[in-house]
């Protein structure tokens, strides 16, 4: 029984040191200007913020991720991005599995309070994000989202809720 | 066990120090969590 408890105790206190670096990561990225890979990052505070007509947003479909920090809470994460019919959209899938609506809390927030601001090739966009769950123009938008990605996003998907779809309007 | 869990908290120091300075590692932990949360995810 006491080696049964003792190897209890050294696998716990094994598991203990990844743990503690996955949190100090996470912790540590807290504190920086943007994300990084998968860890929410603070605030985006470096490069201008864009003042002026609505962007021709086709170029993003050039750029593979972008940055996006929501207002409330004020944290930022990298994600995909795709331009179609001169709108913006961004999304978040695995939101129909359990760990998928652990690890992704933005789309929750999002639907909350959806001011965001987005960081482009180092330009800070005002945007606010707006749900679309069903529509004629989730066709063509998640073309556009397994054109560009190795996705397999549908319009299924998202009106099933498995995909979370935003359009990033201008704020007003 | 006493000198195990001695070991443990050394470990555990010398990791959260690497994390924060050692450049790198942040990235590393990150990339490494990330691919298995993806895994988990599917």
């Amino acid at each position: 029984m006491k080696i049964f408890k003792n190897t209890v105790i050294v696998i716990l206190c094994l598991l203990l040191i990844p743990a503690t670096a996955i949190s100090t990561a996470a912790v540590k990225q807290r504190f920086a200007d943007g994300p990084n890979f998968v860890f929410s990052g603070g605030p985006l505070e470096a490069g201008e913020l864009y003042a002026g007509a609505e962007p021709d947003w086709s170029f993003v479909n050039d750029i593979p991720t972008i940055e996006m920090q929501l207002m409330e809470p004020p944290t930022s994460r990298i994600i995909w991005t795709v331009e179609h019919n001169s709108k913006l959209y961004v999304w978040s899938g695995y939101m129909g599995t359990t760990v998928g609506q652990m690890w992704k809390q933005w789309p929750l927030q999002a639907e909350e309070d959806g001011r965001a601001l987005m960081r482009i090739n180092g330009i800070r966009y005002e945007r606010q994000l707006n749900r679309i769950q069903s529509g004629p123009e989730l066709v063509g938008i998640t073309q556009a989202i397994t054109a560009k990605y190795p996705s397999r996003t549908t319009s299924e998907a998202v009106e099933s809720g498995d995909v979370w779809l935003f359009e990033a309007t201008p704020r007003d | 066990m006493k000198k195990f869990y001695v070991g443990v908290a050394i470990a555990l120091v010398l990791t959260i120090l690497a994390v924060l300075f050692v450049p790198g590692v942040d990235d590393f932990v990150e990339q490494t969590f990330q691919r298995y949360l993806g895994r988990a995810a599917r």
